[in-house]
């Protein structure tokens, strides 16, 4: 049994209520004024999820609390970093999710992650595309990554979704490693087209 | 800087996802810092990361949590982590903790054959091993093997070998399967960030003699 839910990414889209505050906006309401009703917001929608992500990742139950507590406490003092022209609010709460996993649950005793965060593209330019669309990349690529081939959804969400490298992952589903990277090669390049959207 | 080798995606793919060993995280990370392709490529990788955690089914928190987090928005962030300031010009800033005094500065061991190495101490928890290589302008490194998944990214000068001419900010991605001679180009030497899972493999019966003293 593979500690993966198969039915996450083909779940139909949740209705989108007129009372679901856009992520982006939240995190503008923290960088603005310190808005701690906005931050409880971003709580509801996304704790549970983070909560998920991490218990997948390793960490037990207790950890994963922990770690959802400390990735919504960075949100809350760097959400003045966060640029909505860059990518969607999720993606950066991701990013700062899986940086303070990885200091967390694989102990680096150097940080490669953080020493990047000051390190900008020059070529920052805004892609220009609305918060609106950003936030329709994500529902895009949550249904591609649902309509792929199941053997590469399956390494697609092993690789994201757990604590396992491609080498544990050919373990896992005892193929050879060249077979668990072309089928994310495969993979990537179906998602291609709507990542490229960003640029 | 013009950068003409890059990760294979696949390897960025583990590094968006998180879970590369520091050796590996680390060169790759370096290698961003000099490659503004590959950071747009990270960018657009970690969407993906970011639509599995929009679609991942939620997970009930327990009922203070909410009031703990709450609670602790007033705290003083912990220290902020000291940012090292690197020396050298040519170390970039996630190396700068492993290099603090520049590339120079470090304890590099003589090997003979005009080559030097200088092992990284990384987390007791890493698999694999993070070193530098340096190789005096014009010096081959004899053939060898992979005994795994290999990372080599040029931080000053360049060599060839058979898959091209590699220099400063490009990255080599071999796996296990691939044998090569480097040759540091003439006029500098060759200073390489390595992560290795497993020893090399040396072909010649000389350098098998000499595998135990290279360390390599």
């Amino acid at each position: 049994m593979y500690a993966v839910d198969m039915s996450d990414t083909t779940s139909k889209p949740v209705p989108e209520a007129k009372s679901i505050a856009d992520p982006a906006d939240l995190l503008a309401r923290i960088a603005e004024s310190k808005d701690r009703k906005a931050l409880a917001e971003l709580f509801r929608q996304l704790a549970p999820r983070l909560k998920s992500m991490m218990l997948k990742l390793g960490a037990d139950g207790a950890l994963a609390e922990d770690l959802v507590q400390e990735t919504l406490l960075a949100v809350w003092r760097k959400a003045h970093l966060y640029s909505p022209d860059r990518g969607a609010a999720v993606t950066w709460i991701f990013t700062i999710a899986r940086n303070l996993r990885i200091d967390q649950l694989r102990r680096l005793s150097n940080k490669p992650y953080e020493d990047l965060e000051g390190i900008e593209t020059t070529d920052d330019t805004p892609n220009g595309l609305q918060r609106i669309e950003q936030q329709e990349i994500i529902s895009r690529v949550k249904t591609a990554l649902g309509d792929l081939p199941k053997d590469q959804q399956e390494v697609i969400r092993l690789s994201f979704l757990s604590d396992m490298t491609h080498s544990d992952i050919a373990e896992r589903l005892d193929i050879p490693l060249g077979t668990v990277k072309s089928r994310l090669r495969l993979a990537y390049g179906r998602l291609r087209p709507l990542l490229e959207d960003l640029q | 800087m013009t950068v003409s080798h890059h990760p294979d995606i696949t390897t960025l793919m583990a590094f968006s996802a998180g879970s590369l060993d520091e050796p590996y995280a680390l060169v790759i990370s370096t290698h961003l810092a000099m490659c503004e392709g590959c950071r747009a490529q990270l960018d657009r990788l970690d969407v993906i990361g970011g639509a599995l955690l929009a679609g991942v089914e939620e997970e009930p928190v327990s009922d203070d949590a909410l009031d703990a987090l709450l609670g602790r928005l007033d705290e003083a962030p912990a220290e902020d982590p000291i940012r090292m300031q690197p020396r050298g010009a040519d170390v970039p800033a996630p190396l700068a903790r492993y290099a603090p005094e520049g590339l120079d500065a470090l304890p590099w061991k003589g090997r003979g054959g005009g080559v030097a190495t200088c092992e990284l101490p990384v987390s007791p928890h890493a698999q694999s091993r993070l070193m530098l290589l340096r190789v005096g302008a014009g010096r081959a490194v004899p053939e060898h093997g992979h005994g795994g998944h290999e990372l080599t990214l040029i931080l000053r000068g360049s060599y060839s070998d058979r898959f091209g001419r590699f220099g400063v900010g490009d990255i080599a991605d071999h796996d296990q399967d691939v044998e090569h001679q480097p040759i540091a180009e003439m006029g500098e030497d060759c200073i390489c960030l390595i992560a290795v899972d497993a020893k090399l493999n040396f072909r010649s019966r000389l350098m098998k003699l000499l595998q135990p003293l290279v360390g390599i």
